[in-house]
Formats: structure tokens, C-alpha cells, sequence
């Protein structure tokens, strides 16, 4: 949940409840206080019937003022005690029933003993109540409904830096180089967020790129050494007197060299995609680059016997020209080097799409790890840099490289 | 044929010039860009070999002063630094070739070879041996007067080989030589050998004396 929607929730449920119970309470004191002044208005008229009973020396006849009506019943003995209650009763002056206050009591009236009941109505009081309840009640509430609004639009414009940043800090990228982006604010929290994130990205990117020089450095002044060992191999192979084992251990040595050397230009490969280094972008028509590959690499096919479906159509590319050909020479040299044999090499190419697909005995990759740096499959003889080096390729170029395996098919779709 | 090799790295330098020299080359070197600069205004060579990491320069430096100095001397870089833009800056100042480190010295030697028939023949750029006819610009081979039908990777192979007449050339630098740094497919020397085959078989069916002579499954030698 957002930061915003939980403040406010809480806010808004403290509000509510706070209101229910601000109100309740207010509305019974009010109530009460009302009903109180109706009270003493019917213990006054209740003193005046005593006295107009005394004076007349007999009890007065239903007497009906407005909205008071008392009514007296013949008892034998006293034994209701003043008291005060809520009822409903039937008005006769207005003809209906309302809502009202009453005095019951027994009193002797001339020698005889009654009930007096007087009740007055409330509909007056209860109007009054209603409006002064109102009249406090709503401008709370407008007042709340305003703070809520202006809490919105605060809790969006004060946020509003740390939006940005969360915004910059995304787009940060240390493969594409530029700089995090500092956000102007002057609050002093987002401040030195700006600042710790500015300083640790600085660092990381200082760090990450001592690592690509050093990596760089490395594989470079490997290759003076990786050279003497190959010029010594070729010397070596001159000799006239080579014995079979020898010669065994040459082969061995040439291998080796040759692994290491690969091992290193695609180590250097790498760094070099990271820098965007390889700045030699170019129309590329990939339809004609796919068929000289094919074409370069018709030795392997027809030793495997495979089967080649091409479905060509003319698309161009702006790219980098010499990866674009390290591109093809991995996926499409992959799909040869773990074909079986009579197996199917499928290149559909299409203005949105190139996808490689091909038979193979091995078992599906798995796709969160097969384009991960030296992860290869059981039965791969690579290195496992091929796979890293199409993804970093496909991702210097803005292209999404997504692997399946379906049909016994293992493809390779580069989406540009 | 005078070359000169311009190389800091003592071991690589003198299997360079032993490999040359026995091809019947006449080699001299530099190890750092003051010596370097000093015989290139001395003497004239077929060919310079040039590494551009030099202790005390850059090894570009010295293709200015070559252009300076009006000189003709075929130029080949041969470089740790296997970068795009050096290559292209190379050869724009007037490189003829640009291999990166680490290279088979059979490769080396067929770059020159060419570097320097480039340079000497202009257009007319023939290599014989004996019975052996091979046009290389046009790519034709005639044993004799007899005209032989080749693939690209057997005419290229047989060029190789010629350039390199008398020396073993290891499998591992024919499939460099001919699929480039891409070509690690495990069955990759079996190609060769395949290609070698076919290639003799042609040569042989045109009567040409058969010059390949395998060494131990290693590599293949070029020779009377």
C-alpha cells in the first residue's frame, strides 16, 4: 500500500470515529440540558394546578393549553412519586401525535386523590436541538473534508522529489554510463537521500568500472604470453625429429592455447560490449549476413546432415557490424555444434523478429541461467561466454534475446 | 626478403625472426620506438612488423614518421590490443595488415608474403612453385598449363600453404587461417583434413607432384 492511502487511512478512520462520538456525546448533552428545561416548566405548571386547586378549592377540568395536555385520573391511594419520563401522546389542539415530555405525580385535590399526568411537547425543543447540532457539527465536518484535500495534494507535491529520485534511480544504469541525476528539493530529508544515493552511485560506478579496466588489462597482457607460447609451438613443430608422443603433446598444447586465447578475446568481448566500445554502427542486412554464415559454416552442416528452413525477409538493422556477426556466429554456429545428426536448423527472420531454432539430444537450457556468464549445459565443449556475449549484444542494441524449448526445439528469439 | 620487427617482447621476437629467418628472410629488430625510428630512417625494408606497445611510445607514431619520410615499406601491426578503432586509425595510416596477438607464425608469414607481393607486383600478383601456377588476384591455379577447379577454401588453404612452403603447419592455424577466431567447432581439424584431401586429390589428377606430407596428425608440411 502506498505511504499516502495508509496515512490517510488512518486518518480517516480516527475522523470518522472521533466524529461518531463527538457528536453522540454532544447531541445527549444537549438533549438532556433541553429536557431538563422542559422539567421545570411542568413542575412550575404542576405548582400552578396545585395552587388553582387550593384557591377554587375544587380540581380545574381538562385543561388543554397548547402543546400541554394534563390529564387527571380518580385514584384510590397515593402512590406514584413525581417523576419525569419520555412518551408519545396525541395533541388534540394540533390534532396528531408527537413526541413529548411528562410530570406524572398523585396528588390530593379536594379530599380526592389523583393521578396528574401533564405533558409537554417536544417537537420545539427537539428543533432546536437539531439545528444547533447542525449548526456546530457540519462546518467539523467540512473542516475535516478540507484538511483531507489539502493533506492530498501537500502529501503528492511534498513526495513529489522523492518520486523523481525513485525515478532517476531507476533509470540509472552503470552498463550505460551517465550519471544518477540529482533532484532539486529543499527539504532537507530528501536532501540527503539525493546525497547518499549520488555518493554510493558514484562509488559503484568507480568501482564497477576499475573492475572492466582491470579485467581489460588482464586479458591483454595475457595475450604477449598466450603468443610466445603459440610462436613456441609453431617452432617447436618445425623440428625435423618429432617423435609420435611428441606430436600428441603438441596437439594437446595447440588446443589449450587455442582455448585460452578464446577464453580471453571473449572475456575482452565482453568488456568491450560493456563500455560501448564497438562503435561501428551500420545498416546490416541480415538476411545476406544469416546466408554468408551459413555459407561459411556448410562444412558442419553437411557433416551433420542437417536440414536448413530459412524464412528470409529483407531487414536492416542499424548496428554494430562486427557484433552483429559474433551475434550470428554464436547462434547459429550453437545450433550447429548441438544439432544431431539428419537434425533441422529452422532461421525464420521477419521486420520484427529473428528467431534460430534447432533439433538437439540435449535437454531443454534453463532460461533464468542459460545466458549467465561460464553456465553451460552437461554436454556443451564451450566455454560459456557465447550466450552472455548475444545477450550483451542484444542488450547494448536495445533487442530482447528470449530462449524456448518447445516441440523438442530449442530457439532463440532476438526481438528487435 | 628485409624485415624488420619492432617488438618489446624478447621470446616473441626471436621465435618471429628464427621462424623467419629460416624461410630464408633477412631479419632485423627494435625492441623500443627510438631504435625503432632510427632504422626506419636508415635503412629500407620489404616489410616492417610493428608492435604498437612500445615501452618508450606509440607504435602509431611511427607509421607518421614512415608516411614522413615517403617511405614504401610494407607495414604490419601486430598488436595485444585487439581494438576496432586501432585498427581502422592502422590502417588508415598507411598499415598494410593488422593481426592481433596471439597469431601462429605460419599466419604471420603468409601476411607478409602477400604484404610484400602487394607491394612489388601491383596487380600482377603471381606465385610459382615449380609446376605450380597460382594468380592471386584473379584465383586461378594451373598446374602447368592444365587450369584446376577450387573452392574458396582450398585455393586460400593451398596460398597458405605455398607462403609457408617447407615449414609444418599446425591444423590448429589452417582452421584459424581459414574460419577466423570464431571457428572453435570441436570437429573443425577433421574439415582440414577433409579439405586437404580433396585439394591433393585435384592437384595429383592434374599431375602435380604431391607437396603435402602430414606430420603426425599435428599438421600438414608443403614440400619438395
Amino acid at each position: 500500500m502506498r505511504l499516502f492511502s495508509t496515512y490517510n487511512r488512518v486518518l480517516l478512520i480516527t475522523s470518522v470515529i472521533g466524529l461518531l462520538i463527538i457528536g453522540y456525546l454532544f447531541y445527549n448533552t444537549l438533549s438532556n440540558y433541553l429536557n431538563k428545561q422542559i422539567d421545570n416548566y411542568l413542575v412550575e405548571e404542576l405548582l400552578e394546578l396545585k395552587d388553582y386547586a387550593r384557591n377554587k378549592a375544587n380540581y380545574p377540568a381538562h385543561v388543554v393549553f397548547e402543546d400541554l395536555v394534563i390529564e387527571y385520573h380518580k385514584i384510590s391511594k397515593q402512590h406514584v412519586k413525581r417523576h419525569f419520563g419520555d412518551t408519545v401522546f396525541f395533541n388534540p389542539k394540533k390534532g396528531f401525535k408527537e413526541s413529548g415530555r411528562y410530570l406524572e405525580e398523585d396528588l390530593a385535590l379536594g379530599g380526592q386523590n389523583y393521578n396528574v399526568k401533564i405533558i409537554a411537547s417536544k417537537i420545539a425543543h427537539v428543533d432546536q436541538a437539531q439545528s444547533i447540532f447542525l449548526v456546530i457539527i457540519l462546518p467539523v465536518l467540512g473542516l475535516l473534508i478540507i484538511i483531507l484535500l489539502v493533506n492530498r495534494y501537500m502529501m503528492k507535491r511534498i513526495w513529489l522529489p522523492f518520486r523523481q529520485i525513485l525515478v532517476n534511480l531507476k533509470s540509472f544504469n552503470l552498463n550505460h554510463g551517465g550519471n544518477f541525476e540529482k533532484v532539486d528539493t529543499s527539504i532537507v530529508e530528501f536532501k540527503e537521500l539525493n546525497d547518499a544515493i549520488v555518493d554510493i552511485s558514484q562509488r559503484v560506478k568507480s568501482d564497477y568500472k576499475e573492475i572492466k579496466l582491470f579485467t581489460e588489462n588482464a586479458s591483454h597482457e595475457m595475450m604477449t604470453p598466450i603468443a610466445v607460447i603459440n610462436s613456441k609451438l609453431d617452432m617447436m613443430l618445425q623440428s625435423t625429429n618429432l617423435s609420435e608422443e611428441e606430436s600428441k603433446n603438441l596437439i594437446d598444447l595447440y588446443s589449450a592455447t587455442a582455448k585460452l586465447t578464446k577464453l580471453n578475446q571473449s572475456l575482452l568481448l565482453l568488456v568491450k560490449i560493456d563500455n560501448n566500445l564497438l562503435k561501428d554502427k551500420e545498416e546490416v542486412n541480415l538476411k545476406k549476413l544469416i546466408e554468408e554464415k551459413l555459407a561459411y559454416f556448410q562444412e558442419f552442416i553437411q557433416q551433420k546432415n542437417i536440414n536448413i528452413q530459412l524464412n528470409l525477409i529483407d531487414k536492416h538493422l542499424l548496428m554494430s557490424r562486427y557484433l552483429a556477426d559474433i551475434l550470428l556466429d554464436n547462434l547459429i554456429g550453437n545450433a550447429i555444434r548441438h544439432n544431431r545428426v539428419d537434425g533441422l536448423i529452422n532461421i525464420e527472420l521477419s521486420a520484427t523478429k529473428l528467431i534460430i531454432s534447432n533439433t538437439s539430444e540435449a535437454d531443454a537450457l534453463d532460461p533464468s541461467v542459460a545466458f549467465e556468464r561460464f553456465y553451460k549445459s552437461p554436454s556443451s565443449e564451450g566455454m560459456g561466454l557465447g550466450l552472455a556475449i548475444v545477450k550483451q549484444t542484444a542488450e547494448l542494441h536495445q533487442f530482447k534475446i528470449v530462449y524456448s524449448h518447445e516441440h523438442n526445439l530449442h530457439s532463440f528469439c532476438l526481438i528487435f | 626478403m628485409k624485415i624488420l620487427v619492432i617488438e618489446d617482447e624478447v621470446l616473441l621476437r626471436i621465435n618471429i625472426i628464427d621462424y623467419l629467418k629460416a624461410e630464408g628472410n633477412v631479419c632485423d629488430f627494435a625492441s623500443t620506438f627510438s631504435t625503432a625510428s632510427e632504422k626506419i630512417a636508415i635503412y629500407d625494408y620489404d616489410c616492417i612488423l610493428l608492435d604498437l606497445t612500445l615501452p618508450d611510445g606509440d607504435g602509431l607514431k611511427l607509421l607518421k614518421e614512415l608516411k614522413k619520410l615517403e617511405k614504401t615499406d610494407g607495414v604490419i601491426i601486430i598488436t595485444a590490443r585487439n581494438s576496432i578503432d586501432q585498427r581502422i586509425e592502422g590502417l588508415s595510416l598507411g598499415a598494410d595488415d593488422y593481426l592481433s596477438k596471439p597469431f601462429h607464425l605460419s599466419e604471420l608469414s603468409a601476411r607478409i608474403m602477400a604484404v610484400v607481393r602487394r607491394r612489388s607486383f601491383k596487380g600482377n600478383d603471381v606465385v610459382t612453385f615449380n609446376e605450380l601456377t597460382i594468380d592471386i588476384q584473379s584465383k586461378v591455379v594451373k598446374v602447368k598449363d592444365q587450369t584446376l577447379t577450387l573452392t574458396r577454401k582450398e585455393f586460400d588453404l593451398l596460398v597458405y600453404f605455398v607462403a609457408n612452403k617447407a615449414k609444418v603447419i599446425s591444423k590448429s592455424a589452417a582452421v584459424t587461417h581459414i574460419w577466423g577466431d570464431h571457428a572453435d567447432m570441436a570437429d573443425s581439424f577433421d574439415f582440414i583434413y577433409t579439405h586437404i584431401k580433396n585439394l591433393r586429390k585435384k592437384l595429383v589428377d592434374a599431375g602435380c607432384k604431391d607437396y603435402f606430407h602430414s606430420v603426425y596428425g599435428v599438421g600438414y608440411k608443403f614440400a619438395d
